[in-house]
């Protein structure tokens, strides 16, 4: 079961670069994406400046980007889908030639 | 083109994107039949606007992403004809709106006077593409998981599926692509379509248009590599679909493969999506219940 959760399509979910990355200069800590994403990507710091990080990068869906679509001020971004798909089919080719 | 229509502006009012939502309901609305929706009053006062919305298309201005016109919609059940959003098309057009005033420039007028022309524009006409050349037969068997009162249905043959909760149906070099039961199910009433555009060539996971629901915005991500040949335009009137019928009815878009059989490699059969899908409904579940 733990052995699923840790890959995407075959591959090393840590040898793939897929969060959102928040823009602090944006952001207005409405809060809307912590609420809206149901996997734990996002936490709250209550009593720091910077209110709310991206805790969990590997908990954060590969391609999905639905948080963004939720955040008012457009402060999230997310890598290039081309590259990182581009990323995981070659990792892919280089585990099963290892094979 | 309908002769009347209902307006419904998110009139957002500390923010710039959100004035202009007010500016376009009213461009639409002068000299004409259409009728404005306040949403403010639509949120204590059902009955005021229930009949003008229910009986009339609705076209929803929002000013940004949070979607705060959208949301209302689909609290109020109500489908959603065409929408806009200013910060999107300010962004298509190049345009910087303003962050230090609320008060509308020239600028920002024209861009509404532009967003406005294009609500009331003809519908643009169906594809020629849409004549089938495929039969897809629906799917005979399906594996079904059950969870409380949840019941989740995913088709056994024919069918391949990724985990971002797509399915792909493949017929000679054809395929269909939609959204799995799971995923219409977590969106729930689904109120508006938006294809990706017929004749466009699409790589392996780029977004194939989205779907949207008073929850959610869901973008599509194509399961494979494929020229877009046609698109379920009945959605466009009727996206509930998706949620009646996933797998027939509801799919979104007929693709022309290019280069299935490499990409096959990268998606899931039946019996190893069922167990993805366990998974993201415990998820859920746990998380529903802590929230
Ligand atoms: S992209 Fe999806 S999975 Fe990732 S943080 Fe946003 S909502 Fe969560
Ligand atoms: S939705 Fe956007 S503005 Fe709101 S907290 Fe998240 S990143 Fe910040």
């Amino acid at each position: 079961m733990s052995e699923d959760k840790d890959t995407f399509m075959g591959v090393p979910r840590d040898t793939i670069d897929w969060k959102p990355t928040i823009d602090y200069e944006k952001c207005d800590y409405c809060m809307e994406c912590f609420d809206f994403c149901p996997h734990h990507v996002f936490e709250k710091r209550e009593n720091e400046p910077i209110k709310l990080v991206v805790a969990n990068p590997l908990n954060c869906v590969v391609f999905c980007r639905a948080c963004s679509k939720t955040c008012g001020p457009d402060a999230l971004t997310f890598p290039s889908k081309a590259e990182v798909s581009k990323k995981i089919k070659e990792t892919r080719e280089a585990m099963s030639s290892h094979e | 083109m309908s002769d009347k229509y209902a307006v419904l502006p998110c009139n957002g009012l500390d923010k710039c994107a959100g004035q202009m939502t007010k500016e376009i309901a009213m461009l639409l609305c002068e000299g004409t039949q259409n009728e404005m929706i306040c949403p403010v009053f639509y949120r204590v006062a059902d009955a005021r606007y229930d009949k003008i919305a229910k009986e009339n298309p609705l076209l929803v201005v929002d000013g940004c992403g949070t979607r705060c016109a959208s949301k209302l919609a689909g609290e109020k059940g109500l489908k959603i004809f065409r929408k806009m959003t200013v910060t999107e098309e300010a962004q298509k057009r190049g345009v910087t709106l303003p962050t230090d005033t609320l008060r509308l420039s020239e600028k920002e007028i024209a861009l509404c006077t532009a967003m406005a022309d294009e609500f009331i524009k003809e519908e643009t006409a169906v594809p020629e593409q849409m004549v089938q050349a495929v039969e897809f037969p629906a799917p005979a068997e399906y594996l079904i998981h059950k969870k409380d009162k949840f019941i989740f249905r995913v088709p056994t043959e024919g069918f391949y599926f990724s985990e971002n909760d797509c399915w792909l149906q493949v017929v000679g070099n054809r395929a269909r692509i939609g959204i799995t039961d799971f995923m219409q199910q977590s969106l729930s009433d689904i109120m508006f379509f938006t294809p990706p555009p017929v004749g466009v060539e699409l790589e392996q996971f780029d977004e194939a248009g989205n779907v949207e629901s008073g929850k959610a915005v869901f973008e599509l991500i194509c399961p494979v590599s494929g020229k877009v040949v046609a698109v379920n335009t009945e959605l466009l009137t009727a996206p509930e679909r998706i949620n009646e019928n996933p797998y027939e009815q509801g799919w979104v878009a007929e693709l022309e493969l290019t280069n299935f059989d490499e990409e096959k490699d990268f998606l899931l059969n039946t019996a190893d999506y069922m167990k993805i899908l366990k998974k993201k409904v415990d998820e859920f579940h746990v998380n529903k219940q802590k929230g």
